[in-house]
C-alpha cells in the first residue's frame, strides 16, 4: 500500500469540522494511511470532550491517528496544575482573562489526563511534524518568520521536511542556506569552515476548526514528497 | 573602549584576584561579568562580594540561577549521573554556606546586558543553559547572534575561551509562487570568555577574554595563578575532590555514565 498522510492541526474542540474533514479523508484515493492531527485538539470553538472522544473511536483505528500536543493544550495543562508552569499568561495575553474560565470549564479531567500522554510530536522517516517548532508548541512558523529564524529551526528539526500547524495557514516553502565561512580562534590554533543548509521544505498545514465554515489540512505521500493542499466547507 | 570579559568563577577567589590583577595591568576601560560566580568552588561568598565591591556589570548563570531557584533549572548538560551527584552535593554546600544577601544579589541578576552593539549571555540568548559550543552549525551560532540583535555576542558556559567570526552566509526562502526571499548577514562574532575558576581548556591557568571596540580585536588571556590553593580549600571544606583532581588539570572529569540513555526529564 502505498504510504498517504493526512496531516491536520487546530480543531479547537470544533467537532462539526473534525467530522467534515473526516469525511474528507474517506474520499480520498490513494487511501489516508496515516492520519497525523499536530496539537490544538481543544480550543474555545465548542466540545472539548466531544473532540477528544471522537479521536479515541474504534472506527478511526485503520488511520492509525497520530496525536501530539499543541498551544492549546500546553494551555489547558498549566491551567490543570500538570504543566511546567502553574500560570497561564500566554492564555491570558491571547485570548483574554475570560478564556481562563472557559477553558476550565470545557473540559474534563480524564480528558485532560489523556492529553498529557500525547508526545511533542513525530519524528517519522526524513519528517518532523510538531505543532509549532522543534523548540516550543508555542512558536508560530510561517515563511515570513526571519530567514536565519527558520534556518535555525530546520537544522534543530534535523529532517528535510517540517510540518508545523501554529499558525492556522497553509503554505509550502523551501529554506536553503549557503556558504557561511567560520573561522574560530582558540588558545591552541584557528580553524576555518563552512557551513551550509542544503535545501530544507517547511510545510505549513493549515486548520480545522479555526476559521468557521472552512476548514483545511494537508496530505502528503512521502514516496515522491508530493504535497496537497486540502479545503473542506461544512 | 577596551572590555575585559570573565566569566564562570565558580567560587575560585585565588583565580579571581589573579585575573583582576592582571585586567589592571592590561588598562582596560570596563568589565563584564557573564554569571556563575557560585557553585564548585570553596568561596563562593568572597567571590560575589568581590564583583559586588566592585561595581561589575554581571549577567546571571545556570549555577546563579540553580542556587536561588532551589535546583528546579535544567541539569541534563551533566555528563553522567555520578557527575550529576556530585553537582548536586557542590550545589548542597553551596545553598548551605552562601549568605542571604549573596543570594538577593543573585537573583536579581538579569540573564543579559547590552552595551551598543554588543551583548553578554552566560549560555545563548535563549537560555543560561545553552552551550554555544564552537563547531555548532554555523547558521544556527549566528541565529544566536541575531537573536540577540548583537554584532558582537559573548558567552561563557563551556568554560572553554574562543572567539568565533561568522561571514558571508546568504539564505534563500522561497515560497511557492512568490517572489523568493533572501537574506545576507553582515560579519557577525561570538567571543567565549573561558572561565577564571574552573577552566577546561587543558591547562588550570584561568582564563578571560579582551576586546577593543575600536580595533575589534579579541584577546583570549590565560593567567597563571597558585590553584593548588583552591584545590587544597576544596578538599578543607568537603567538596568532591575531584573539583581538586580536574582544576589541577584545567580538564572536565566524566567517568562512563551509570545510565548512557539519561536524558532529561523536565
Amino acid at each position: 500500500m502505498i504510504a498517504h498522510w493526512a496531516i491536520l492541526s487546530g480543531i479547537e474542540g470544533n467537532l462539526r469540522a473534525l467530522e467534515a474533514v473526516l469525511r474528507d479523508l474517506q474520499r480520498q484515493r490513494p487511501p489516508i494511511t496515516t492520519l497525523y492531527v499536530l496539537g490544538d485538539i481543544i480550543g474555545l470553538k465548542g466540545q472539548n470532550d466531544a473532540v477528544v472522544q471522537r479521536l479515541q473511536m474504534p472506527d478511526l483505528e485503520p488511520l492509525d491517528p497520530q496525536i501530539c500536543i499543541g498551544w492549546w493544550e500546553e494551555q489547558c495543562f498549566n491551567l490543570f496544575g500538570v504543566g511546567l508552569s502553574g500560570e497561564v499568561p500566554e492564555l491570558i495575553a491571547q485570548q483574554g482573562e475570560a478564556a481562563v474560565g472557559q477553558l476550565w470549564e470545557s473540559i474534563s479531567r480524564s480528558s485532560v489526563q489523556w492529553l498529557r500522554s500525547l508526545p511533542f510530536g513525530f519524528h517519522e522517516l526524513d519528517c518532523l511534524l510538531v505543532h509549532g517548532s522543534p523548540v516550543s508548541a508555542s512558536e508560530v512558523l510561517t515563511p515570513a518568520t526571519s530567514p536565519a529564524v527558520l534556518c535555525d529551526r530546520l537544522i534543530r528539526a534535523d529532517a528535510n521536511q517540517l510540518f508545523c500547524g501554529r499558525s492556522g495557514e497553509l503554505f509550502d516553502c523551501w529554506v536553503r542556506a549557503e556558504a557561511l565561512t567560520s573561522e574560530v580562534k582558540t588558545l591552541d590554533g584557528r580553524e576555518t569552515q563552512t557551513f551550509d543548509l542544503p535545501q530544507r521544505r517547511l510545510i505549513g498545514v493549515g486548520s480545522v476548526g479555526r476559521q468557521s465554515g472552512m476548514a483545511s489540512y494537508v496530505l502528503y505521500q512521502p514516496g515522491n514528497n508530493q504535497l496537497k493542499q486540502c479545503f473542506v466547507r461544512y | 573602549m577596551k572590555y575585559a570579559v570573565i566569566s564562570c568563577i565558580h567560587g575560585n577567589y585565588e583565580a579571581l584576584n589573579a585575573v583582576l590583577l592582571d585586567i589592571d595591568r592590561q588598562r582596560v576601560d570596563q568589565i563584564y561579568c557573564l554569571g556563575d560566580l557560585v557553585g564548585y568552588g570553596p568561596y563562593p561568598n568572597e567571590v560575589v562580594e568581590m564583583i559586588r565591591s566592585l561595581d561589575i556589570p554581571t549577567c546571571q548563570g545556570c549555577w546563579d540561577e540553580d542556587i536561588v531557584m532551589g535546583l528546579n533549572a535544567c541539569e541534563c548538560s551533566y555528563p553522567s549521573q555520578l557527575a550529576e551527584k556530585r553537582g548536586r552535593r557542590a550545589h548542597e554546600w553551596t545553598n548551605r554556606v552562601l549568605h542571604p544577601e549573596v543570594r538577593e544579589y543573585l537573583a536579581q541578576l538579569p540573564m543579559s546586558l547590552r552595551q551598543g552593539n554588543l551583548c553578554f549571555v552566560h549560555g545563548s540568548p535563549n537560555s543560561q543553559h545553552e552551550y554555544l559550543l564552537p563547531r555548532m552549525h554555523g547558521f544556527a551560532a549566528l541565529e544566536r547572534v541575531l537573536a540577540a540583535q548583537a554584532d558582537v555576542l559573548f558567552c561563557g558556559h563551556t568554560h572553554i575561551p574562543y572567539v568565533r567570526y561568522l561571514r558571508e552566509g546568504k539564505i534563500r526562502v522561497h515560497h511557492r509562487g512568490e517572489t523568493p526571499q533572501e537574506f545576507q548577514a553582515s560579519v557577525k562574532m561570538i567571543v567565549n570568555a573561558g572561565s577564571v575558576g574552573e577552566p577546561r581548556h587543558g591547562r588550570p591557568n584561568a582564563t578571560y577574554v579582551i576586546y577593543d571596540t575600536d580595533t575589534q580585536e579579541v584577546t583570549l588571556r590565560e593567567v597563571p595563578y597558585d590553584y593548588q590553593k583552591t584545590c587544597a580549600a576544596i578538599l578543607e571544606q568537603g567538596l568532591p575532590p575531584i573539583f581538586a583532581w580536574r582544576l589541577a588539570r584545567g580538564m572536565e572529569f566524566a567517568e562512563r555514565a551509570d545510565d548512557p540513555h539519561h536524558v532529561c526529564q523536565r
